[in-house]
């Protein structure tokens, strides 16, 4: 393992690493573009400069090979002048136009300039324009004015997804980024371009100029899109969350992920949420707290369990729970004797698909999980089909539905076939399509999604990944374990319930009055 | 600090006191029925104060030389804004020249402050605080300023136009 001194200090790095990783190992400072830990080292942008002892000139640290005694420093005047004029060099035709620009406060040009740059500019000559605006794909939009040809995206389509859609044309001042004609970039990974672009050239559609990011805070959790478990930040305001972007994890998804993971932050807000408990049937719907619709239907269920019909009670359950609450769950079941449990396995042909990347067609987070947790529990998971046939004419169904309505596309006829029992116990974040209609007793209560609640999911590979709560959207919503406690007469710690995020601000005599 | 002031003897003989200030009165009365211009007392309505131009009155939302929005909902006002009054929601233009545009610009005069901060903050001269100083309004609804009301309204005849020009700029190659 070779020793080196960077700016005084000595650390021991991998055999081959070089000398910037060596920099971000020691967590030290060091301007860069161009060079990203996931991609291929390109060596343009000329800001990694460091100075090593007995070399004439400078070398660009993200190029440079770690040598066992080696001597580097970054805060030399020479560096620091080489730096800043390379920023210069790279503002001549930035348009700085930061304040319509979306990376504005997360943009690397702006923290870049402040920390090495805060130069007087010495350039006379006009900027040279170029295109604006430029519609790159389904996903992504370019805006070459503000490239400064890094050329991340172009190794990132070409080493990562692989589908080559992005190149660098023309050349000196007027070269851009494109897409050859008739073929844009459209891939199931293109907005980890508009991650790894360091200034605000590439933008995602979804989330272009819906807000500013100064506004979001980020909060830790994992994917719930597919059986992968990407680790994944969401950003997230009072009004709600606005996207998803990845966390690097070396063992699960390194720098990426999938463009459809992005979308999962799409069933958690508040317009698609079931926001209070349905009991009723058939259109005369009571919308009441959720835990009462539990008070007042956990006895029901209680007194079959004890006249000794608790096999006509079914349990459907989907993959989109954490593992303590599949605990609770079949903990609930055992102490009930409920022993028909079926598996909801939504696209269960797919579910061993996998694009070679991170995508994966079990578009379940927890499969995994619920198998284990049956398993365990020496409790025997019946098909979809089974539930299907079984349901009409039972006392009672209990559906842990899903999260994500996206990838269930039976749901309406599963909820139909649910609708057969004489009392239907339906737990799901959203409000299900048919539930209007459904003619049976029911009692739909609504569940946390996966950023409101905390614990842990199994990915395919059977690693466990725990997560924390990162916010509240519907303070009323329980989680199953609440939900299985509730069922069995106990009662929850109230004054430990999550508290409402307070909303947009309104005035209260505007809120209140209205126009005259 | 609180100040307790005792009663003084002299406050008891209150009559020559009246008297004076009845004197002061009625001096001022017939000293303005003879010299009615001298009066430092306006009829309002009908007489209205001009403020000087720097006065940090009711906000304006400045346009452009075709008379469309110079806002480009950066939202720098609003991040500045101390009592969080602005709400502007962004959208993409039609007009390939603009690339931001605010569809909704909202200043809830009632929470605002008037400490001209968004004035300060806005790097286009897009929003600029004005001499106007009559808030009132029959309704709480009628305080929410939208842009036609921050904009357009009629004692603004049409817009103020902003100093700053976004051709003049592209031909000076900023």
């Amino acid at each position: 393992m070779p020793r080196i001194t960077i700016n005084g200090k000595t650390v021991e790095v991998k055999e081959g690493s070089t000398i910037i990783q060596a920099f971000k190992e020691s967590g030290q400072d060091i301007c860069h573009y161009c060079w990203h830990p996931g991609l291929s080292v390109a060596g343009v942008c000329r800001l990694c400069m460091v100075q090593i002892e007995g070399m004439p000139r400078l070398q660009i640290a993200c190029n440079t090979e770690v040598k066992d005694g080696m001597v580097v420093n970054n805060t030399s005047d020479t560096v620091k002048e080489t730096v800043r004029w390379g920023l210069d060099f790279h503002l001549i035709n930035h348009p700085l136009d930061c304040p319509i620009c979306d990376q504005a406060g997360e943009c690397g040009l702006q923290d870049q300039y402040m920390k090495f740059g805060s130069y007087d500019p010495e350039m006379a000559e006009k900027k040279v324009k170029k295109h604006k605006v430029v519609d790159l794909g389904p996903t992504v939009v370019l805006d070459s004015e503000r490239c400064i040809l890094c050329s991340r995206c172009v190794r990132f389509t070409d080493e990562v997804s692989k589908t080559h859609e992005l190149g660098i044309f023309n050349r000196g001042d007027r070269s851009e980024i494109g897409t050859v004609e008739g073929k844009p970039l459209d891939n199931k990974y293109s907005l980890n371009t508009v991650d790894i672009c360091p200034v605000g050239a590439l933008t995602s559609k979804d989330f272009r100029f819906r807000q500013r990011v100064w506004y979001l805070k980020e909060g830790d959790t994992i994917c719930s899109g597919c059986s992968t478990g990407c680790n994944v930040k969401v950003h997230f305001n009072e009004e709600g969350v606005w996207r998803v972007k990845p966390v690097y994890n070396k063992e699960v998804n390194g720098h990426w992920m999938c463009d459809e993971g992005r979308d999962t932050y799409k069933h958690v807000n508040l317009k698609v949420r079931m926001q209070a408990a349905q009991v009723g049937q058939s259109g005369a719907w009571q919308l009441i707290e959720p835990a009462e619709a539990l008070r007042q239907v956990g006895p029901k269920i209680r007194d079959l369990a004890k006249t000794g019909k608790s096999d006509k009670i079914s349990l459907l359950i989907t993959g989109q729970y954490t593992n303590e609450e599949y605990e609770s769950l079949f903990k609930m079941a055992k102490e009930l004797k409920i022993s028909k449990a079926y598996h909801w396995f939504n696209k269960a042909k797919d579910k061993d698909n996998f694009d070679g990347i991170l995508l994966r067609g079990d578009r379940n987070p927890n499969t995994h999980g619920l198998l284990d947790a049956a398993k365990a529990h020496g409790i025997q998971l019946g098909s979809l089909e089974q539930f299907s046939s079984g349901a009409s004419g039972a006392e009672m169904a209990i559906v842990a539905g899903p999260e994500d309505f996206a990838h269930f596309p039976e749901l309406e006829s599963i909820l139909k076939a649910a609708a057969g029992a004489k009392l239907l116990v339906w737990l799901s974040s959203g409000v299900p399509n048919g539930l209007s209609e459904v003619s049976c007793e029911t009692f739909a209560i609504p569940t946390k999604t996966y950023i409101e609640k905390m614990g842990s999911f199994t990915n395919h590979a059977g690693l466990k990944q725990c997560f924390k709560v990162a916010t509240t959207i519907v303070p009323q919503a329980l989680n199953l374990s609440e939900i299985c406690e509730l069922i069995q007469g106990r009662e929850l710690n109230w004054a430990l319930r999550p508290k409402a995020v307070g909303g947009a601000k309104a005035n209260y005599a505007i809120a209140e009055q209205g126009a005259l | 600090m609180s100040l307790v002031k005792r009663p003084s003897s002299a406050a008891s003989w209150y009559l020559p006191g009246i008297l004076a200030g009845m004197a002061f009165t009625f001096r001022k009365m017939i000293f303005n029925l003879f010299h009615q211009k001298k009066m430092l007392t306006l009829n309002y309505p009908e007489e209205q104060y001009q403020y000087s131009a720097r006065f940090k009155g009711n906000h304006v939302l400045t346009v452009k030389k075709d008379g469309s929005i110079r806002c480009t909902a950066c939202m720098l006002c609003a991040t500045n804004c101390p009592a969080q009054c602005i709400k502007i929601t962004a959208a993409e233009s039609e007009d390939p020249s603009v690339e931001k545009y605010p569809i909704a610009y909202e200043i809830d005069v009632l929470r605002c402050v008037y400490c001209g901060f968004c004035e300060e903050a806005c790097p286009v001269d897009a929003i600029r605080m004005g001499p106007e100083w009559q808030t009132a309004a029959l309704n709480g609804s009628k305080f929410a300023y939208d842009i036609q009301q921050l904009a357009y309204r009629p004692q603004l005849r049409g817009g103020v136009v902003s100093v700053l020009d976004e051709d003049e700029r592209h031909h000076a190659g900023i």
